[in-house]
């Protein structure tokens, strides 16, 4: 009922006051739940722990502090639109020319594909075989609309080697650390 | 500084000059050069991999590996900010005003000369402040007690989310206090309760700081660079890189200014090395007969900027050493890398490790030395790293960001909580939410737990102390103020009774 009341109030805001308006919900949600376990937290009584050191104090107050931000943001959130606050000292960058077009579909692709190495198929394969997929997957995703795909194709394969190979030898025998 | 500081001083950098010892300024300034060139890799992602792959070294050699790197990246990123007007790392922001004109005017070898005599000034006058502050501040802070590190912790994260977030502070707070509640998850440091656990012996060991931030600055950094499109490309250096001396002699006053705004900013928490360069930067334009040429191709603004940021990284290292509390991201890194190799930062720094606080100076030394050379003298070759594609970078990115944090502890867990902060950093950033402020909550989470718990013990429950104390009381008071003035209706109201123009 929460989440209808809030689609119905944020169909007609600028985006950024409908993002504001949503993490706002869910971060006063998460931090009312928070406070509540935190609440619930033993307080250590039956060993003589005295009440003002019980390990739930300090994440309930932190919970109830974010509770307060969240019901601030919410609220400035549904205000009707405001004049920018031109008090802000700080410009961000020069930006004649603005850097590049930002696209979705890139970063959720490039999302997938890190979680598909992280959680799929590492330990699963040994390590030097699930970079070398990975790595050469990743360059050959986002070569596919080049002028010359085939060149591309085969700079991933040689990448995918270089970078599984020197990683698994440069870490595991210089570094001295443990692969996953 | 004592004769015998200064004798300290001059010993840890005749250390450092072994074979081995340069040997590693080298290689790691370099590295660190070429993180913060290349855009996407920031200095606390650099410093935080190699945190995780050098834990196993002598812990002199590796804190010296850091803060060359650390150095090296926040100086590297001028490079991009210059030639393809996109800052390396969030520090050199302020240098593109300046610096891409100039580059637009084929003056990019003048700018990136410029940039690195800035960068080397700007590191030894904060090292030089880091050498008299710190055995002073640590001194000082030998007087705090439980209820002063509580106003230590809350003021950390309220000035750093107003000054990161200026615009909209209320985010810089949420994500501040969002930190110092995510590293209440594990075992808390007094009667050993495992918080948020819910039986699992993973989440009972806790949020590992260094996979925390490989994720936010790592992982979530991957993917923003992923959703743009394609970069301009590189643009000629042009002839002259090494700076006319009378350029430099000549603007004296603008190096040292910046360089001592740039260590303050610094050394407030959280705060950094970006907001060290945009202090500068506003200062200059303030004292320069010429304020309308700024933005259109100043050098003295690309100096004051690129000095300011340097001088930033001395100043952020100077809290971490005295208060253990981190002036900035990559700062609080060097924090856990730190801890992590025995050295435990805070007011006692001077009385159980009394060398360390010049051994770090003359890290910083070094540092900005091999800046100097290193960056006068390959200042051609180090443009080939800006022509790595970024689809074959950013894969091999997220391979040593999964190496990174399984290292420390061999955990798989570790590795989930990478990509957990990953998403969650990619998704606050894309909504304007700053990171400094949520990784100053995760370090000052445990310090505002422990110390919290205990003032209250002490004084029984009652809050009075930590507003009649005298720190204490002071510390309470500036929070009070910067809270005040995040507050719109506060600052319109001030501007009404002071007559000030908004």
């Amino acid at each position: 009922m929460l989440c209808a009341a809030c689609a119905a109030v944020t169909l007609h805001m600028p985006a950024q006051r409908r993002t504001d308006l949503w993490f706002a919900v869910v971060l006063t949600a998460f931090s009312l739940v928070v406070a509540v376990e935190s609440w619930r937290m033993p307080r250590l009584a039956e060993l003589g722990v005295n009440p003002m050191s019980a390990p739930g104090l300090t994440p309930g107050l932190l919970a109830l502090v974010l509770v307060v931000l969240g019901i601030a943001l919410l609220w400035r959130s549904l205000r009707a639109p405001t004049a920018p606050d031109d008090t802000a000292t700080v410009v961000e960058g020069a930006a004649d020319d603005p850097p590049a077009r930002a696209t979705w579909p890139r970063a959720l692709l490039a999302l997938l594909l890190c979680l598909v190495y992280a959680l799929g198929l590492l330990g699963r394969l040994p390590f030097m075989w699930a970079t070398g997929l990975f790595v050469f997957a990743f360059i050959a995703a986002f070569s596919f609309d080049r002028a010359r795909p085939m060149r591309a194709l085969g700079g991933a394969l040689l990448m995918a080697v270089a970078v599984a190979a020197s990683v698994s030898l440069l870490f595991e025998q210089l570094f001295l650390v443990r692969l996953p | 500084m004592r004769l015998d500081g200064l004798i300290q001083f001059a010993h840890a950098i005749g250390a450092i000059a072994t074979p081995t010892g340069l040997f590693n300024v080298v290689w790691a300034t370099l590295l660190g050069m070429a993180v913060g060139m290349m855009p996407g890799l920031t200095a606390t992602l650099g410093v935080a991999l190699l945190t995780t792959l050098t834990f196993r070294m002598d812990a002199g050699d590796a804190i010296l590996i850091l803060v060359c790197t650390y150095v090296g990246a926040i100086y590297g990123g001028s490079r991009s900010a210059i030639l393809l007007n996109i800052p390396g790392t969030p520090a050199n922001a302020a240098s593109t005003l300046d610096g891409f004109p100039l580059a637009r005017q084929g003056r990019a070898g003048e700018a990136m000369g410029i940039a690195t005599v800035g960068s080397f000034f700007g590191s030894l006058i904060g090292m030089l402040l880091l050498v008299l502050i710190a055995p002073q501040l640590a001194e000082f802070g030998l007087k705090f007690q439980s209820f002063e590190f509580v106003w230590l912790a809350i003021f950390g994260v309220v000035i750093s989310g107003r000054i990161t977030a200026m615009d909209d502070p209320i985010k810089g707070w949420i994500a501040g206090f969002l930190g110092l509640l995510l590293a209440q998850v594990g075992q808390e440091g007094i009667h050993a309760y495992p918080r948020f656990a819910y039986g699992s012996t993973d989440l009972a060991g806790g949020l590992g700081l260094l996979p925390a931030l490989v994720g936010a600055f790592g992982f979530a950094e991957i993917l923003c660079v992923m959703k743009q499109a394609n970069y301009q490309t590189v643009r000629d250096s042009g002839r002259r890189i090494v700076p006319r001396l009378a350029d430099i002699v000549g603007r004296w006053w603008t190096i040292l200014r910046s360089g001592v705004a740039g260590t303050v900013m610094g050394i407030i928490p959280g705060v950094g090395e970006d907001m060290g360069a945009w202090v500068s930067y506003a200062a200059a334009r303030r004292a320069s007969r010429d304020p309308d040429s700024f933005g259109k191709g100043n050098t003295e603004g690309l100096l004051a900027a690129e000095t300011g940021n340097n001088a930033a990284v001395p100043g952020a290292i100077i809290p971490v050493l005295t208060l253990a509390v981190p002036g900035s991201a990559p700062a609080a890194v060097l924090l856990a890398a730190m801890f992590i190799h025995g050295i435990r930062p805070g007011p006692l720094i001077m009385v159980e490790f009394p060398n360390f606080v010049f051994e770090v100076a003359a890290m910083l030394f070094w540092a900005s030395v091999a800046i100097l050379v290193l960056g006068l003298a390959l200042t051609r070759p180090m443009l080939h790293v800006l022509r790595v594609p970024r689809d074959y970078l950013m894969p091999l990115v997220f391979v040593l960001c999964v190496v990174g944090s399984y290292a420390i502890t061999s955990r798989v867990f570790d590795v989930w909580v990478m990509l957990g902060f990953g998403v969650m950093g990619f998704a606050l950033r894309e909504m304007g939410y700053p990171m400094a402020p949520l990784v100053l909550g995760i370090v000052l989470g445990d310090l505002l737990d422990k110390n919290f718990r205990r003032a209250m013990v002490l004084s029984d429950g009652s809050l009075e102390p930590l507003l009649t104390r005298p720190i204490s009381a002071g510390l309470g008071l500036v929070t009070l103020l910067v809270l005040l003035w995040g507050l719109a209706p506060v600052r319109r109201a001030a501007g009404r009774l002071f007559g000030v123009r908004r």
